[in-house]
Formats: C-alpha cells, structure tokens, sequence
C-alpha cells in the first residue's frame, strides 16, 4: 500500500509576518515587506539596498532560550518557525515518535552574520573569533538545533541548493515518509543573509533590483533579497487520521531534477521537466483550478523562462491556470524561498485564495500568463504546485491538493 | 585585583544557569551547571576582556583541582601576574 504524505502543521516568518496567520493575512492584502535599509561592517563599510527584513526579530530570538543565544540568525529563524509548526500541530514526539521523526532544514548559506562578525573582529579589530563561531556558521546548525529541540532522532541534516533548498528539503523528507524511512518530519529551510558582505557579493551579480520587486512585469529590475523560514510539520496520512490531526493539505508531488547546463542561465527544458515529475501521477481535472507560486524572481531571465517552461508543461491549459510570484511582497527568501512559498501555496490551496504578484506595472510579451496581478483573487484551487529553481541548475516542485 | 575579581564573576555569572543563589568565592564549581562548552565561552571573554592569557585545552579536565569560584579566581591573579 502507498503511504500518502500530509501537512499537520506551518510555521513561517519573513518581512510579511511574525507568523503564519500574520504572513496569510499580509499575502491576501497584498502587503509588500520591501524597504530600503543600511547594513554596516564599521566605519566606511556601508550598503544600502531594498531588502525585505525581519524587523525588531532579536527581541523574539532572545525569548527563544538560551540555546538560541549561542545560535545564529538563521537557525533563530528556523526555530521560530519550527516552534510555531510543531505547535500548532499538535504532534506529540515524546511518544516514541521521535525516533521515527525526521528534521531536515535548508539553507543556501547557513551562519552568515556569524562568520562575518568572526572576520570583521579579526581583519578590522585584531579579535579572536568567538569559540562558537563554527557551530553558528555550520549549515546544518538549524537542523541540529531542530532535532535536540523536539527529540527529532530519524535522519536529519541540511539541504543545501541554493534557492531550491527549501523545496528539496520538504520534498526529501516527504519521500523519506512515503518511503517508511521515517513516519513524521520536521521539514523547511531558513535563510539570515541580509549582512554588508554578503550584500555587497549580490550586488556584484547585477541582478539585484535597486527598488521593488516586480515579477512578470516589463520593468522588473531584479530580485530583493529577504529573510526568514518556512517550516511545515508532515505526516503519514494514517497516523495523522487517527490521531485527529487537523490536516491542511496531502503533498501529492515532488519533482527533482537538473538542468545539467550553466550556473546562472535558467533552463526552459529543466524547469518543465521538474514540474512533470512533480505532476506524473497528480490527477487534473479543472486546469482553471490550479495554482502556481512560481520562482518568480523578477529577474529578467528567471520569469520569461518559468513562463515558457510552464506552457511547455500545460499547453493550451496554460492559459486557464494562474500563476502568482508572492516574492514580490516578502522579497527572495533564497534557501528559505521554498519553505515559505509552500507554506503560501497550501493556504492558498485550503482557502481558496489566490496571493497576488504586487509592483506588476506592466505586460512584458515574454510573460504572457495570469500573474493574478496586485489583488488577491477568490478562486477554486485543487491543485497549488511551488516551484524552485536554484542558480546551478536544480530544479525542485512541490505540488499539493487537498485530502 | 578586586577589580579583576569582579569582572570574573560577572563573566561566569552569565554563564551559570545552574546557579540558584548568589555567587561568591565559597560557590563551589559543581554548582555553576556550566557545561564544558560554557567553560570554553568563559575563557575567551576572559581573554578578551581582562586580557589575561589562559592556557587550556578542553580535551582536559577544565578545572584541574580547582572545586570553588575562590580557585578560579586565584588562579586567574596568578595568571594575571607579570612574570
């Protein structure tokens, strides 16, 4: 018999909320987190960009206990949201289950803030680094930290694909319960970059917008770099049932692949072919009930690209569905990206809503889809498929439908 | 030397969630509930901010024979001493 995997819990924060239910309220508003902020290495080391960020978050973090003092931003964040999903749902890991409960946490980077601040001590200020400078940095710090945190003992260890890492962690660990390898997981990814050297090296790849972030539109400038978690709680639908779980949505797709071909070029056949895989044995009877949070950087490669590869996947039917990039209101959560945009799409999915893509001025012919722009839609929606897609190429699409 | 004494124990102090009265010089180290990465966090912000160079290797035994506060306070003077 197939073990079906489902979603018990979500827990999020981003520049749009604190929480889930603040995040939600926010996407169907149509509330945009990007603002123009200054991040400093001392004296003459100075960057302002638009970013989307978690604002007066260190309040929060230091309420986390004391663990979360000797961690690093990104794992903070990850446990915030990990503390939210595995509350609200309602999963007990004292009960044995913890052996059998997986943690798996992405994260394109991992300790950023604390590997700058070790450097920026020795190089400005003749300072040892701290002694906790490598468990800070260590990319699978917040999986670890997950794991002690809930007596998580199945597989647990970072994913790491760049802006697809939180696709792939969610999808890895589905598979894992799928499989029987585990029979719970705490899965997402977490992403604190938002730093004068990290900020400077984006802004060396010229992509970066110097304003908003306008997927789809003809005068996108580029992606905004954000900051946060997605966390969801997943479970072997059976053993959900019949502990009364209050379920959200039935993960019914993965699709892994990739490109094979170039670093940073998007690829039309990789993408397409990640959704198929993704889709081969979901059922669609209404093309017009289907959602997509699409990767939608606001790149101007990324979005003709994604366009293309989805009318490759959908043809005629490409035109019934609608797509929407909510990056434009939390900015590019990178490693994180795919953690909270599951979290968008199964809300989406449950209630009917469909997030708009904000800052869309104008059509770009290159992009010639339904963006749901500006306002959130009502709308049927059976299908919400997350797509991520990750410089160097990796592919990875999350498809869920309701139980 | 008063002085330095104060800094330690603040510095320890931060670090002692195991404490549950107040520290002094008689709190004997079992007390503290630091653990032994705690002891490597309390001597680097001894070495940053008394600047008191201390020899240590953690795969030791931290404490050496060292049982209260009054030890590590004495021990860390000693160190403080120009030779």
């Amino acid at each position: 018999m197939t073990r079906r995997v489902v979603v018990t819990g979500l827990g999020g924060v981003c520049a749009t909320g604190a929480n889930v239910p603040e995040f939600w309220e926010n996407l169907k508003a149509g509330k945009c987190g990007i603002d123009k902020r200054t991040y400093s290495a001392g004296e003459g080391l100075d960057i302002t960009l638009p970013v989307a960020p978690v604002d007066n978050f260190e309040t929060r973090a230091a309420e986390l206990g004391r663990d979360m003092t000797r961690a690093d931003r990104f794992t903070q964040f990850a446990i915030a949201a990990a503390d939210e999903a595995v509350a609200d749902s309602g999963i007990d890991l004292a009960s044995g289950l913890g052996a059998r409960t997986a943690a798996i946490i992405g994260t394109g980077i991992g300790g950023q803030a604390a590997m700058d601040a070790a450097y920026i001590g020795m190089l400005r200020h003749g300072r040892r680094p701290h002694p906790l400078s490598i468990l800070k940095t260590i990319p699978n710090a917040a999986a670890s930290h997950v794991s002690i945190r809930y007596g998580a003992r199945g597989p647990a260890f970072a994913i790491s694909s760049a802006c697809a890492s939180g696709a792939h962690a969610i999808g890895v660990c589905a598979e894992f319960i799928r499989s029987g390898v585990a029979d719970a997981g705490i899965a997402g990814a977490s992403e604190a970059v938002l730093t004068f050297g990290a900020l400077e090296a984006w802004k060396a790849m010229h992509i970066v917008s110097d304003e908003l972030c306008r997927p789809f539109s003809k005068n996108r400038k580029g992606l905004v770099i954000g900051e946060g978690a997605g966390v969801l709680v997943l479970e072997e639908y059976e053993a959900a049932k019949a502990r009364g779980a209050k379920i959200y949505a039935e993960l019914v797709g993965f699709g892994m692949n990739a490109d094979g071909k170039d670093m940073i070029n998007p690829d039309v056949n990789g993408a397409a072919g990640a959704m198929r895989i993704a889709l081969e044995t979901v059922k669609i009877d209404d093309p017009s009930a289907v959602y997509i949070n699409a990767h939608g950087t606001g790149t101007l490669m990324n979005d003709p690209t994604e366009t293309k590869a989805i009318r490759d996947v959908f043809g005629a039917d490409a035109d019934k569905l609608v797509v929407s990039s909510t990056k434009s209101m939390h900015g590019h959560l990178l490693g994180a990206a795919g953690g909270i945009e599951a979290i968008a799409s199964i809300l989406a999915l449950k209630n009917g809503v469909v997030p708009p893509t904000v800052n869309y001025d104008e059509p770009d012919p290159a992009c010639d889809l339904d963006y749901a722009p500006n306002e959130a839609k009502e709308r049927k929606i059976d299908v919400a498929i997350s797509n991520s897609f990750a410089f160097g190429g990796l592919n990875a699409v999350l498809a869920f439908k309701r139980v | 030397m008063a002085e330095m004494e104060a800094a330690l124990l603040e510095i320890i102090k931060n670090h002692a969630v195991g404490l549950t009265g107040p520290l002094t010089r008689e709190t004997p180290v079992s007390d503290l509930g630091i653990d032994s990465f705690a002891v490597v966090e309390i001597i680097y912000e001894v070495e940053e901010k008394l600047h008191v160079e201390v020899p240590f290797n953690a795969n030791e035994n931290p404490f050496g024979e060292m049982k209260s506060v009054g030890d590590l306070i004495d021990a860390l003077e000693k160190l403080a001493k120009p030779a």
